[in-house]
């Protein structure tokens, strides 16, 4: 069962003046269950927008939308107390202490006190959990929101940007603890960044937004073949020689300091019988793979 | 980051109503600005009732004897000009002597507290309208706590964290409501209590001793019982107009806007519209007859119409504008895209 369905989206925002705007253009979007799943796309493309979508906030104009298998929003009631969420920036009162804010917001779904006090030490902020919320860092607000988050024990996290702010050290924490939740099997996360790095790091499914829709989903590293380079890299004990073999049977190649970069190449096999007919045999040969970031850039272009 | 809870539950839905009435309730209790409005209004009732032990005092034999005394020779002073008008030549022809001096002055005329200063208390004759003054300054701070609270949740935004936790929009607003009408008529009994804890003060250290008129509980608590009535509908006015426009100065700038142009202006311009204006019902409410409104004069004959705003109509009236904004406010929260 899916942990995320959304079959043919749309949702436009009126402009005083101007053509409304189209958020989501006949989404479609799919996030299994289990594991971690990156949510990426530039600003404007439609990522937190989707997220709304999801949580009941915003209505969207046409689809279908399911949230752990109940239609949203009229289903929402019905599974909200395992979706945890963090939008964008975390919302509380300012007044109130971290701990305080937790609590009321355990007292409203029902959870249980002690709860509170495991997702502060989750999240590290036992020891100013009594601070008042306005007081707290960037990163600190962020923690609290991740662990407010976690409070209802969710099978659903979805998580907004939830590096920003956050110290190196804070990044690194929050990136482990996102891949060992969605390690233990019963918790999804969709976590949608900006940071390639992050998704690269923590996610095994991405799905790429872009003016309002889904160009590109599937395993990570899935997505990141699927933009390969064409080019391959092939190490030889004897690289003149086979690079001039190479160049005989038309391939292009370039040789660096240890290996020959060969491009354009449709099937990297035929190079392997290439050399070894010639008595040439490999100690490697890799497909150059453009990063997720190459990936990403070539995936969101705007078009000509 | 330490380990966390791996158990898989099924999917769960929202939390009970209660829970969320629960939460509501203690985020109202420990709103800091509720809490200073409280302080600042305790402070008020604290201050007036020191004011007023210093402007009434007891009455004495002696301050009797000089009051009665001072009292007779304004008797003696009146007549003397009666006597002095009687002898004069401008008395009309057509016109009776008593009509065009008047009467003789007797001392019933006069009351004696007027010689009596400081005057001494009159649980009698204030009792009711204390109970008015305070239902009125109850009103206007439950409908400042109302404002606040809802004004706190949209300007921080906790309003849209809450339907991460409980998706029926209408149930949290409804949640929220429940915990103002009751905080408001809480409100107004506590404002009651005070001004019977001020009036029986002011009574027992510089009261004038008399007897309460028979009727006069009766009467009292049947003023309290509208004025809490008064409070509540107020208290929930003010959330629900903050809740409209989500934002708590925005909805005391249209109170002000209301109260000092638009109700100046219908008094001015239209004054038979003043039985549909909010605060002649909250007086109309509150005090004992019902409020008369001079709703318009026919020059000509010099005759004013009179209009009575009785209670039970002032009640209704309030309830129906409060129902109407919460209502307007929950469907258009209910229906809105939250960013």
């Amino acid at each position: 069962m899916p942990a995320v369905e959304m079959h043919a989206v749309s949702k436009s925002y009126a402009r005083r003046g101007r053509r409304p705007q189209q958020a989501l253009d006949s989404l479609d979007l799919v996030v299994e269950s289990g594991g971690v799943h990156g949510f990426l796309g530039p600003n404007g493309s439609g990522k937190t927008t989707t997220i709304r979508v999801l949580l009941g906030l915003i209505r969207p104009d046409a689809g279908d939308v399911r949230l752990l298998d109940r239609p949203v929003p009229d289903g929402l009631p019905q599974v909200i107390g395992s979706v945890g969420a963090l939008v964008e920036t975390p919302l509380f009162f300012p007044g109130f202490s971290g701990r305080r804010n937790l609590r009321l917001l355990a007292e409203t779904a029902g959870v249980p006190r002690t709860r509170v006090e495991e997702v502060l030490e989750t999240v590290d902020l036992q020891d100013r959990a009594d601070d008042r919320f306005k007081g707290y860092s960037l990163g600190m607000k962020q923690r609290l929101g991740i662990a407010a988050a976690l409070l209802k024990s969710p099978r659903l996290l979805i998580l907004d940007e939830p590096s920003n702010g956050l110290d190196p050290a804070g990044i690194r924490d929050v990136r482990e603890l996102i891949r060992r939740l969605g390690n233990d099997g019963s918790t999804t996360v969709l976590l949608s960044s900006h940071l390639l790095a992050e998704i690269e790091q923590v996610a095994d499914q991405v799905s790429i937004m872009a003016r309002g829709r889904c160009i590109a989903s599937g395993p990570v590293h899935e997505v990141l073949s699927g933009r390969s380079s064409g080019d391959v890299r092939v190490r030889v004990p004897d690289r003149a020689a086979a690079a001039a073999v190479l160049a005989a049977a038309g391939f292009t190649v370039t040789p660096t300091a240890d290996v020959l970069v060969v491009s354009g190449v449709p099937a990297p096999g035929e190079i392997t019988r290439v050399l070894a007919q010639h008595g040439h045999y490999l100690e490697e040969l890799t497909p150059v793979a453009a990063d997720l970031e190459s990936a990403f850039l070539a995936l969101t272009a705007e078009p000509a | 980051m330490s380990a966390v809870r791996t158990a898989a539950p099924p999917p769960a839905p929202a939390g009970r109503f209660g829970g969320l009435l629960r939460a509501e309730a203690h985020r109202f209790v420990a709103r800091r600005f509720i809490q200073v409005l409280l302080l600042l209004a305790a402070l008020g009732w604290v201050t007036a009732t020191v004011i007023g032990l210093t402007q009434f005092a007891s009455t004495t034999p002696e301050r009797l004897a000089a009051a009665q005394q001072q009292l007779q020779e304004e008797v003696e002073l009146s007549n003397e000009f009666r006597e002095q008008c009687l002898a004069s030549t401008d008395v009309p022809a057509d016109a009776a002597p008593d009509e065009f001096c008047g009467p003789p002055v007797t001392a019933a005329d006069l009351d004696l507290d007027w010689y009596l200063d400081p005057a001494p208390f009159s649980l009698a004759s204030a009792g009711t309208a204390g109970a008015v003054a305070f239902g009125a300054a109850g009103a206007v701070l439950a409908f400042l706590v109302g404002a606040t609270f809802v004004g706190a949740e949209w300007s921080s935004r906790s309003m849209v964290a809450l339907l991460f936790w409980e998706t029926r929009r209408p149930r949290v607003l409804g949640a929220k409501t429940a915990v103002v009408a009751v905080a408001s008529a809480v409100l107004g009994v506590v404002a009651h209590g005070a001004w019977l804890a001020t009036a029986g003060l002011w009574q027992v250290v510089a009261g004038d001793g008399a007897a309460l008129p028979d009727g006069f509980w009766s009467e009292l608590l049947a003023t309290g019982g509208r004025g809490v009535l008064l409070t509540t509908l107020i208290g929930l006015l003010g959330f629900g107009l903050t809740n409209l426009v989500r934002n708590t100065g925005a909805a005391l700038g249209v109170g002000f806007v209301y109260f000092a142009v638009l109700e100046t202006a219908v008094r001015a311009v239209r004054p038979a519209w003043q039985p549909w204006l909010l605060t002649d019902n909250a007086a109309a409410l509150v005090l004992p007859d019902g409020l008369t409104l001079y709703t318009g004069f026919d020059p000509v004959t010099g005759v004013s119409t009179e209009y009575l705003l009785g209670n039970l109509q002032a009640g209704v009236f309030l309830a129906v504008v409060a129902a109407v904004v919460l209502t307007v406010g929950t469907v258009l929260f209910t229906r809105r895209d939250l960013h």
